[in-house]
């Protein structure tokens, strides 16, 4: 009974540790390619440290492959976008808590059934809808895409619900407005909620990919995911262009996941607890 | 009216919202219908022209050639997306440390982080036959020749799969420990008194309990099964279009490639009719509205 269990364990261990390997070994792969040579990283090779170190992938894929800017138009795109998701989704799940509210039932319903609509399917004719408003090759068509989303605003409801109610209403008493309380009181009590969805539109903003595709096609005005992909997938078809090593390349993949790699910690202590929220609604 | 006065407030907060709702998902799906009846232009009139984009859409190999493409793709993302991250949540959940549990979790949910370029991308130097690390091991250590993972038409399906699952199973592993860690602990006590091992009280108590668990999660993905995008668009190749092209591609290609709308916006709604029916058979076979 002893051994075997200490066989289990030992055996669980290894398979857990294999497991992680295969995530942790791709990345030294992309961060030791990336701070190697030019030469050296398309070199057959099996490198898992930098080899003939240097960052000139850093700095040709940032200055001679111009990659500040479409990096520079996606802070842009998902810092604007981020807080007007998070204002209005907030501002709307204020509403919905409010307990006599003439029309409230039809204001749920409105925004519930939009979470049915899947957004893929509606791809073409929300491109002809940008187009109609002139919205095309504009950063604005990216903040606008998904600038609301019925479920941040059922989970800022779900976090204001938890604040009673009372203490709103003592304060009405006491003469604040409506906008007051919502703006120094709920915000200030739902603060682990707002990171939630702050954390979850960053993520997915920064990632975003099939509405830069649809939406942008003026170079200068790229994100950084559609630089990145067409740097990934052109460069790796025509490898006769110097410019376009793999340390570049995997130099930029680095760059892009930084600001990831910096909210991670802040991603661990709401996102997986805004997950869980999430999946358990349901 | 004193009391729609009392919330004017309210009403107004709400104005942006219903504004954005209405323009970017009602109108659209309206438009979308509305599209797929008619020759449309960019310019000029666009008459309706019956069930003319539906046919064409059906009778576009193409079409059949993407929706299969998308069951088996979506499907093996589906099937071995569930099992894998379950099997890794049941063994995460025997190990004792919780230093070894923590650093396993968080490591393992970083690529759900990441953007499909950024994985797709290192899919493909991964597998790439000349520098890849894969190719690389493959030949310096097995004595193999290398394999172009990314041109070879009986690999491309499979990749996808992989690498979507590799993605996502940090993901999925975290709601299953969840609901592992919802169960009652005085269940297992009562199994240990009873002299369960620990296989029994995995098959006996663990499981059963996290049913319901399992059939959000699995209904959850079902949904996302016909979405399939980025990751295509992302690592498709001309060698390997014909096995990888899903429905959501076929849409893309058809609408923003060759500027056909008509047929684009039939396609669609066909997605939105599968995805339907996929939800209410899978509602029905996980009996999901019983939990």
């Amino acid at each position: 009974m002893g051994w075997k269990n200490k066989l289990f364990d030992c055996l669980n261990v290894m398979f857990l540790l294999l497991l992680m390997l295969t995530m942790i070994v791709p990345f030294i792969n992309v961060v030791a390619l990336a701070f190697s040579s030019g030469m050296a990283s398309m070199q057959p090779d099996i490198i898992l440290f930098p080899k003939d170190f240097s960052v000139e992938g850093f700095t040709i894929v940032w200055q001679s492959l111009d990659l500040w800017r479409p990096f520079m138009n996606s802070v842009i795109v998902t810092i604007a976008g981020t807080f007007l998701h998070v204002l209005l989704s907030s501002l709307a799940g204020y509403v919905l808590i409010q307990p006599y509210l003439p029309g409230k039932k039809l204001m749920v319903s409105f925004i519930l059934l939009t979470m049915m609509i899947p957004q893929d399917a509606i791809m073409i004719p929300l491109y002809l809808v940008n187009k109609d408003l002139h919205l095309i090759n504009t950063l604005s068509s990216l903040v606008l895409s998904g600038m609301v989303s019925g479920f941040s605003i059922l989970l800022m409801r779900n976090y204001f619900m938890a604040v009673p109610y009372e203490m709103s209403e003592s304060a009405q008493i006491d003469g604040a407005g409506m906008f007051r309380i919502f703006a120094t009181m709920y915000i200030r009590l739902a603060k682990s909620g707002l990171a939630t969805i702050t954390l979850f539109e960053f993520v997915s903003r920064w990632n975003m990919l099939s509405a830069p595709v649809l939406y942008i096609n003026d170079s200068s005005k790229i994100t950084l995911q559609v630089a990145l992909k067409s740097m990934i997938t052109e460069a790796s078809a025509t490898s006769s262009n110097f410019l376009v090593t793999t340390n570049v390349r995997m130099a930029g993949i680095l760059i892009s996941i930084i600001p990831l790699i910096a909210i991670y910690p802040f991603v661990q202590k709401y996102f997986m607890k805004g997950l869980m929220l999430g999946a358990n609604k349901e | 009216m004193r009391i729609i006065k009392k919330n004017a407030m309210f009403y107004m907060m709400m104005i942006p919202i219903v504004v954005y709702f209405a323009m970017f998902a009602y109108y659209p799906l309206v438009k979308g219908i509305q599209t797929s009846f008619q020759d449309y232009k960019l310019m000029g009139e666009r008459p309706y022209i019956g069930l003319d984009n539906y046919d064409l859409v059906i009778h576009d190999p193409s079409f059949w050639d993407a929706l299969w493409n998308t069951l088996y793709i979506g499907g093996g993302i589906l099937i071995i997306g569930f099992i894998a991250p379950l099997l890794i949540a049941l063994s995460l959940n025997e190990v004792m440390k919780s230093w070894f549990k923590k650093t396993a979790q968080m490591l393992l949910y970083v690529p759900h982080l990441l953007s499909w370029v950024v994985i797709g991308g290192i899919f493909i130097f991964l597998l790439s036959p000349d520098t890849g690390l894969v190719n690389m091991l493959l030949v310096n250590i097995f004595g193999m020749n290398p394999i172009n993972f990314m041109a070879d038409e009986s690999w491309a399906r499979s990749i996808m799969i992989g690498s979507a699952v590799w993605k996502d199973m940090g993901y999925n592993c975290i709601l299953f420990l969840a609901g592992i860690a919802a169960i009652s602990p005085s269940l297992y006590e009562a199994a240990r008194m009873d002299g369960a091992t620990r296989w029994q009280q995995v098959r006996y108590v663990t499981l059963p309990q996290l049913m319901s668990t399992m059939k959000v999660i699995f209904l959850l993905n079902t949904l996302g099964l016909l979405r399939i995008f980025d990751q295509i668009f992302v690592m498709r190749n001309p060698a390997i279009t014909s096995k990888v092209d899903v429905l959501m591609m076929y849409t893309f290609q058809k609408g923003i490639m060759e500027i056909r709308f008509g047929p684009a916006a039939a396609a669609s709604f066909f997605v939105v009719l599968f995805t339907l029916l996929l939800t209410v058979m899978v509602r029905k076979i996980t009996r999901f509205d019983e939990v």
